[in-house]
């Protein structure tokens, strides 16, 4: 009783606050700039997850553990950033440690995300050599043309990403008139070894490149790349405010000889080549009791259509049925290892939906955003319902509580996910 | 009948000219709130009716008529944040996000009574035009209207101190003349350089009852940039122009 008493104090404390100073004062002495700055977020996040025992998902990867309803996860997230600047010149170090406790056991990770040597000749010009993202696109959730980026995880579009290293030069031009800037963006991105192995081929220095141009009020880029480790590929982007309160944005990317990875009934792994086009059409549209929409619109070409998800899952099956009658799991672990890492990625399929509607501040609380995410696979009709809140009652902290329903019959990509939900809690401290 | 006939037709002949002369008035107070060009240091304070607060540091770059950028320099978790305005087109730059993200100036990036149309306001001459002036004699009320739909705030109602012309108070209204929101400004102060204006802004609205928000400006003094500074690619680099 006496510990309910003091957390209804602690939570009232919360929403109190501390009582409002008389006066206000700003000095700028409080904002002295230092050459040294270290900053960052330490996150607390559990979640749990109420298990699908019938999907392919969840033969892939748990079949080995005790049979179980749900199961929890404790993570412990630092993402923890230093720079320095002196000059025209700016070092940047960018490191994210993951420490889990999940039904393995406890585990840890820390990854360098970025690592950076900034040099700024003039405004104009800025060259950059390290490891960093690109951030190519428009879309909020999708980037078809983001070409030298890892993909955005769309349940946490927002979340910090690991970059690759590049040497790459911004080259900005400022007009007046209808046409207002260009920038000129060359990007050199070898693959080796020890650095971007994961990228593609090894071996290969990769060339790519955008310009952006603001004209007509509109964004518009140009990109490429090629070099070897993956198919060339060119695309653009587009992003204009059609009225000060309905934005229109839209991606498109070709790439001439797409070579992609399909299991076939046997087993084996047969690689199709064709011409892939992916695009991306979206809108954000925010009402006047500040009501804000998104919408997109995903086409991959280069996605598995049902037949060739199908016979994914019936392996899978297979292979279960032969790891219960046998305990062999080598089929098992083929079927989970990175071979199939494609058609275990967000978005694997060839068209979906993104929709998300946030409310800012109802009922005129401060810092308070409830919002409701769906994600639906248009080739199969499985989908994914997402509400959440999200608060930020004291400076520095933030909670957010989510829950993720999947939805789908047999067969299809959210019905076949490991879960049927995933119910999770975010607490995030930044400093 | 002759002598009204030629009354009228002088008002008519001189109307443009006291148009010409209001909108000279407005400019001028502009120019008496900041310099065209300029930096500026602000504290953004958000006011909850149990006395909650939170607060936002902000340096803000503003180059010529139609282009401004203000970076956030606190709170942690806000730090890096950057939006740029072009005319009437608004972007963020959220650091983790990546690339900037179109947003509208009746969004608000900090929460609170302030939106981005207030954080990043451009001068009142060039998105409004003087519809009436009266005389209230130690101050005058100026009659603002938009020059386009895509301003935040369809009218103005402005209070001004005749003698340094220098606002006092501004009511917000829509295109119906409902209220949206009251602007205050207090405690006039000498930066430096020939800027000498109120160094504090208060808002509040009948719309969020109880709440209030207040802006206090540290250092506004004249600085030219160059076009580039007011660009997509520039705004993660913002920080390097403190």
């Amino acid at each position: 009783m006496r510990s309910i008493t003091l957390c209804f104090i602690l939570l009232n404390l919360l929403a109190s606050g501390l009582p409002a100073q008389e006066e206000h004062t700003f000095d700028l002495s409080e904002i002295e700039k230092k050459a040294f700055q270290f900053n960052g977020y330490l996150e607390f996040r559990p979640v749990l997850f109420g298990l699908d025992r019938d999907s392919w998902l969840y033969k892939i990867k748990f079949y080995d553990f005790e049979k179980r309803e749900t199961i929890s996860e404790y993570n412990f997230n630092a993402l923890l950033d230093a720079s320095y600047e002196k000059g025209i010149i700016r070092a940047k170090i960018r490191t994210n440690t993951d420490i889990t406790k999940s039904i393995s056991g406890w585990s840890h990770e820390t990854a360098l995300y970025e690592a950076l040597l900034s040099v700024k000749p003039s405004l104009s010009l800025h060259l950059d050599i390290g490891k960093k993202r690109m951030k190519w696109g428009k879309g909020y959730v999708w980037n078809p043309v983001a070409f030298i980026d890892r993909p955005k995880n769309p349940n946490d579009p927002d979340l910090a990403l690991e970059g690759y290293a590049v040497f790459s030069i911004d080259y900005i031009i400022s007009f007046q008139g209808k046409l207002k800037t260009i920038t000129f963006t060359p990007v050199l991105l070898p693959v080796y070894d020890h650095v971007n192995s994961d990228f593609g081929e090894q071996k290969k220095i990769n060339f790519g490149g955008k310009v952006y141009f603001l004209l007509y009020d509109t964004d518009i880029d140009f990109m490429f790349l090629s070099g070897g480790s993956m198919p060339a590929r060119y695309g653009l982007d587009f992003s204009r405010n059609i009225t000060s309160n309905f934005e229109i944005h839209g991606e498109f990317a070709y790439i001439p000889d797409y070579s992609k990875k399909v299991f076939q009934e046997d087993g084996t792994v047969g690689e199709e080549k064709y011409a892939s086009t992916n695009y991306l059409l979206g809108i954000r549209f925010l009402t006047k009791t500040n009501t804000t929409f998104f919408f997109e619109y995903l086409k991959k070409g280069n996605g598995y259509t049902s037949n060739e998800m199908e016979c994914f899952s019936s392996l899978i099956d297979q292979a279960y049925q032969s790891y219960l009658l046998t305990g062999n799991d080598s089929q098992l672990k083929f079927l989970s290892s990175a071979t199939s890492q494609a058609y275990r990625t967000f978005a694997p399929m060839q068209d979906y939906i993104y929709l998300r509607i946030n409310q800012k501040e109802p009922w005129n609380i401060l810092y308070f955003i409830p919002s409701f995410t769906s994600i639906f696979n248009l080739t199969d009709k499985s989908f994914s319902l997402t509400p959440e809140l999200l608060y930020s009652p004291i400076t520095n902290l933030e909670f957010r509580m989510k829950i993720t329903v999947l939805l789908g019959k047999g067969g299809s990509e959210f019905g076949e996910k490991q879960n049927d939900f995933r119910l999770e809690f975010r607490g995030r401290y930044y400093f | 009948m002759k002598k009204i006939a030629i009354v009228f037709l002088m008002l008519f002949l001189l109307s443009p000219v006291f148009a010409i002369d209001n909108t000279q008035l407005l400019k001028q107070m502009d120019r008496n709130l900041n310099p065209e060009s300029f930096e500026s240091y602000r504290k953004l304070i958000n006011i909850e009716p149990n006395g909650r607060e939170k607060e936002f540091v902000l340096f803000t770059v503003k180059k010529g008529k139609d282009k401004i950028a203000a970076l956030f320099i606190s709170p942690a978790s806000e730090k890096g944040r950057s939006t740029l305005r072009l005319d009437e087109n608004m972007w963020l730059y959220i650091p983790n996000v990546g690339k900037p993200v179109r947003i509208t100036s009746l969004q608000s990036v900090v929460g609170g009574v302030f939106n981005n149309a207030d954080i990043l306001r451009l001068d009142y001459a060039e998105e409004y035009d003087v519809v009436e002036v009266e005389d209230l004699g130690d101050e005058y009320l100026m009659h603002l209207k938009a020059k386009t739909n895509s301003v935040a705030y369809d009218q103005l109602r402005m209070w001004a101190d005749k003698k340094k012309n220098l606002p006092n108070k501004i009511e917000c209204l829509t295109e119906t003349s409902m209220l949206i929101k009251t602007i205050y400004f207090k405690q006039i102060k000498d930066f430096g350089g020939g800027v000498v204006r109120p160094s504090v802004i208060e808002t509040d609205s009948p719309l969020h009852q109880g709440y209030k928000s207040v802006m206090i400006f540290a250092g506004i003094k004249q600085r030219e940039f160059k076009d580039e500074v007011f660009t997509l690619p520039f705004l993660p680099n913002l920080e390097s122009l403190r």
